[in-house]
């Protein structure tokens, strides 16, 4: 196979990379933003649930801009089309995101219970919506997107974006992909914390275990019987990126699980998935949320893989134009681009990672009630 | 051990030289910003610094009349 | 070809405006705070004494307000590109993209990671390893600008990048001349110490505050003389890339320096005046009038007594070959993906310099279609063209004028406070402690206003002499655009509110307030601190 073919190849992988880490990691403090006002009902409960996630949300937070940056460069036509054909729904993503760090920040810093009150409703709607979004993004990618290209390359959007919100097979993803995160903020908020909010985040995470897991299986019969996207001719994987020519694409019901039947071993995917979230909430149950944290991982690395084992090579697939469905073939940077972002990546990746654990090495411990009311610095 | 810190330091030294050669030579402006920052921050220090000096020689004036 | 609606275009250029400016009302103060924490908590280490490490947590609390704006506003614009500009982001985000992510692995993720230490490390981590902490904050913020300052260089001079048939957009091909272009350096230095100004005059500021209320003196006197040696050095290095980049852009965008100057002639040295201020009309393509400084005008700008500067007039006039050549490159190229005939592919290469020009045709076209004008409306539609090719005189040549004399302002500024301060002269100088205090926004204007002069003057181009910004737009409906817009502007003031809030809040209660609520377990540390 041509280099430039597997770098495509690579990419896509790291893509699913980058997707897994923004759900195990922002999921994990958008869960615990979700939680905050539930499992803390004082106020130095809340700042506890807070500083908990404290010292690290804002390095987490950078897997969200990381993977902005990354699909820019690594997929720069994906990028441009999808970011604007959910427009209003990447709005309102934006309008949360940028929320959050501003709420961390700001919410202790004045003593008013209104000012304190208000900080904790926008922490209740900047963790549940940007996870809803996220999830709700790849259901309707699954379902196909309306859009095509003009020659100069410009894309042309044909449906409304009331079709991306009110759609039933999308909310349904976003309702999975806000269980995992609360799963995921649960199991943090017991690895870190002490009675009362250690009980009350064992309820909550283990119920979402349980939610996840029957929202994951319903969504995986529903893919079953939907229309799906198959490319039935390819000029060449290692052809330029160019999403006006060089394929042709069909769409039948059940075509998403094409590559499950081609490679069976495929189907390891989901009932790791599905295992993995059954598992988490039962080990929450159990109170060993250590390990709950990483079969938390491992359903995020369930979940993605199903869907990206089902869509590959498809990457957005267009209804209006299916020939023109964004797919890793025609929708990468040049070779060039790819290998230059792959050496850097090779080069940061391990660095991030060790100052990362060295932070949370150094920060370990468990956070107490009275320490942070009384610490002039915390959250 | 000594010796081990010394090599570290070493190693530290030639990297930067190594570092300075290649930055200065494709970007020098890099390399005045390097540079330019160290020195700020130095003098700036250094500017400090020179006030606690400063204030000790008037309170000592003040005490020895 | 289908084609974006003026309005959604120039919704779209606002909104970027509006978040770009916000967002850059809090980087400068990061830029620059992060290097005199670094500076403080240095002192802090060399002498031992614990009034430099109340300073650093002191102005490290303020740094934290403001960071955090910085980083939620930042985050807007890694997302607008996509949402907004789609076909700007498919046409160089090969290119454009690249130092986007790479800001993120390399220089936010480090920042955004040792930022919590900074602030919840204190007493979890040796003096000398907390110190280096603050320094890689620091250097990761700054290295955060210059991926960000490369980026953008990329946007006005494309390098390291050209334009492919097969794929139809920009494709990197030189990771090198990117990140080394001259045109990187220069921004990037500039922008950096730019945030250096900024940082200086915003501690020096609050400090002549606390000097005029008679307040936290033993703070305030060394953040003053710590920030007015900063200011002094950096505002002579702004001053100095600016006039490196000034330089830049009379080789690389003459339509930008002819613009920022207000030269509609090209002009006959030595004797063309440096115009101090003029009302440039962009409709009939004069100044209404002049005051100048004679003979200052060709050594600033060329660097030499002889060399002429190009003027509007004439660039249009030397645009029109360009106009043509572009149309024909287009029409080449539409063929070309239709058929795959060499004989296209050719006669684009042969023109495909120009290629930019026939976009910039589309407008003025029939039907907005260049590959189809008829021959006799050929000389209309490159007519109407030609203006085209000019940004807005009057904001480019004032934004510019304004960033230039507060500039020069700051440089005064600083000079006196230095020397003042150094003599341990204050106090007997109130005046210089009020101009001091009411500095404080001014740098941030400054950069403003920078921005504009640079982003302004590099229209009507995403890509300069390449892709024109009314191509570069996502296809949105005006309805889309105005609800993003409200969003923001609703968003954006609720920030502004509670970060000025909090800010004169801190501001006023000034350093005190640490002691007070010092836990046992910092009073141990600081008994740590004091003996060792």
């Amino acid at each position: 196979m041509a280099t430039y073919a597997i770098l495509k190849l690579i990419w896509t992988g790291l893509l699913g990379v980058l997707f897994i880490g923004l759900g195990t990691m922002v999921g994990m403090d958008m869960g615990v933003g979700t939680l905050l006002r539930f499992v803390g009902r004082t106020d130095g409960e809340r700042r506890t649930a807070l500083n908990i996630i404290g010292p690290h949300w804002d390095g987490n937070q950078v897997w969200f801009i990381l993977g902005g940056g990354a699909i820019f460069a690594a997929f720069p036509t994906l990028y441009g089309t999808s970011f604007s054909v959910f427009y209003v729904v990447m709005i309102l993503l934006l309008f949360s995101m940028i929320l959050r760090p501003v709420a961390f920040e700001y919410r202790s810093k004045a003593d008013s219970r209104h000012w304190r009150a208000s900080w904790d409703i926008t922490f209740l709607i900047s963790g549940f919506l940007p996870m809803f979004v996220y999830g709700a993004a790849f259901g309707n990618i699954l379902e196909g997107v309306g859009y095509h290209f003009l020659w100069t390359g410009q894309y042309v959007q044909d449906e409304s974006f009331l079709s991306y919100l009110i759609n039933p097979f999308a909310i349904l993803c976003g309702l999975l992909s806000v269980a995992l995160s609360v799963q995921q903020g649960g199991a943090m908020l017991m690895l870190r914390s002490e009675n009362p909010i250690y009980s009350r985040a064992r309820a909550y995470g283990s119920t979402a275990g349980f939610v996840a897991a029957a929202l994951f299986v319903i969504g995986g019969v529903w893919i079953a019987y939907m229309p799906g996207f198959s490319l039935t001719w390819l000029l060449d994987s290692a052809m330029p990126a160019n999403p006006l020519r060089g394929q042709t694409v069909a769409i039948h019901q059940g075509a998403w699980l094409d590559n499950y039947h081609a490679h069976p071993i495929l189907w390891l995917l989901p009932v790791l998935g599905t295992s993995c979230m059954l598992a988490e909430a039962l080990m929450l149950r159990a109170g060993r949320p250590a390990i709950g944290w990483w079969l938390g991982v491992g359903a995020w690395v369930g979940t993605i893989g199903t869907v990206g084992a089902a869509m590959f090579p498809f990457l957005m697939p267009s209804i209006t134009k299916p020939d023109q469905s964004l797919t890793v073939w025609n929708a990468t940077g040049s070779l060039y681009g790819l290998t230059c972002m792959l050496v850097v990546t090779a080069i940061f990746v391990p660095i991030i990672l060790s100052y990362t654990s060295w932070c949370y090495y150094v920060m370990r411990g468990r956070v107490r009630v009275q320490d942070i009311v009384n610490d002039p610095h915390s959250y | 051990m000594k010796l081990l810190r010394l090599a570290g330091l070493a190693l530290a030294l030639v990297i930067a030289l190594l570092f300075a050669v290649f930055v200065g030579d494709q970007g020098p402006w890099y390399f005045a910003w390097v540079v330019g920052t160290v020195m700020i921050v130095l003098i700036s220090g250094a500017g400090t610094i020179l006030l606690d000096a400063q204030e000790e020689n008037i309170s000592q004036k003040e005490n020895t009349p | 070809m289908d084609f974006i609606s003026n309005q959604v275009v120039e919704l779209s250029r606002f909104q970027f405006a509006l978040t770009a400016l916000y967002h850059f009302m809090f980087v400068p103060l990061t830029l620059g705070l992060t290097f005199m924490l670094a500076a403080m908590e240095t002192v802090y280490v060399v002498t031992g004494r614990r009034i430099y490490r109340d300073m650093a947590q002191f102005w490290g609390k303020l740094f934290g307000i403001n960071f955090a704006i910085g980083v939620a506003t930042g985050l807007t614009m890694e997302f607008e590109f996509g949402t907004n500009w789609s076909m700007y982001s498919h046409f160089f985000g090969d290119m454009f993209g690249t130092p986007l992510a790479i800001e993120g692995l390399m220089a936010f993720f480090m920042e955004s990671t040792f930022v919590g230490l900074m602030f919840f490390g204190w007493d979890r981590l040796s003096k000398q390893a907390h110190l280096a902490i603050t320094y890689l904050v620091a250097l990761g913020s700054n290295l955060s600008a210059l991926w960000i300052l490369i980026a953008n260089a990329g946007m006005n001079v494309p390098e390291g990048a050209h334009f492919d048939a097969d794929t139809m957009r920009m494709q990197f091909d030189s990771f090198v001349s990117v990140v080394f272009s001259p045109e990187s350096q220069s921004k990037f230095v500039h922008t950096s110490v730019a945030g250096y100004v900024a940082a200086s005059m915003f501690v020096m500021g609050i400090s002549a505050f606390y000097l005029l209320r008679g307040q936290h003196r033993e703070l305030a006197v060394r953040s003053f003389r710590m920030a007015a040696i900063f200011g002094i050095i950096s505002s002579v290095a702004v001053i100095t890339l600016g006039d490196v980049l000034g330089r830049m852009d009379y080789e690389r965008q003459p339509t930008k320096i002819a613009a920022i100057e207000g030269i509609w002639h090209t002009t006959k040295p030595p004797f063309e005046p440096w115009i101090i201020a003029a009302l440039p009309d962009d409709e009939k393509q004069v100044n209404h009038f002049e005051i100048g400084i004679p003979y200052v005008l060709t050594p600033l700008i060329t660097h030499s007594f002889n060399q002429p500067v190009l003027g509007m007039h004439e660039l249009e006039d030397q645009a029109g070959p360009r106009i043509r050549s572009g149309i024909i490159a287009l029409t080449a190229l539409r063929h070309y993906g239709e058929t795959h005939d060499k004989a296209d592919l050719d006669l684009f290469n042969a023109h495909q310099d120009d290629m930019g020009f026939g976009f910039l045709a589309t407008r003025h076209a029939p039907n907005q279609d260049v590959t189809t004008i008829p021959a006799e409306q050929l000389d209309t539609v490159v007519k109407q063209t030609q203006p085209d090719i000019l940004p807005n005189v009057f904001v480019v040549f004032w934004s510019f004028r304004f960033m230039v004399f507060l500039g020069t302002y700051f440089f005064a500024l600083f000079a006196i406070a230095s020397l003042l301060s150094l003599k341990n002269r204050l106090e007997a100088n109130r005046w210089l402690l009020k101009a001091a205090m009411w500095s404080i926004p001014l740098p941030i204007l400054a950069t403003e206003f920078g921005w504009i002069t640079a982003e302004a003057g590099r229209q009507p181009w995403t890509v300069f002499n390449k892709l024109p910004t009314f191509l570069s737009a996502s296809n949105h409906s005006t309805g889309y655009m105005i609800f993003s817009l409200a969003g923001f502007a609703l968003l954006y003031s609720v920030f502004i509110a509670a970060e000025l809030y909090l800010m004169f809040r801190f501001a006023r209660l000034g350093p005190d307030e640490h002691g007070a609520h010092a836990t046992p377990e910092h009073l141990f540390s600081a008994i740590q601190g004091g003996n060792a």
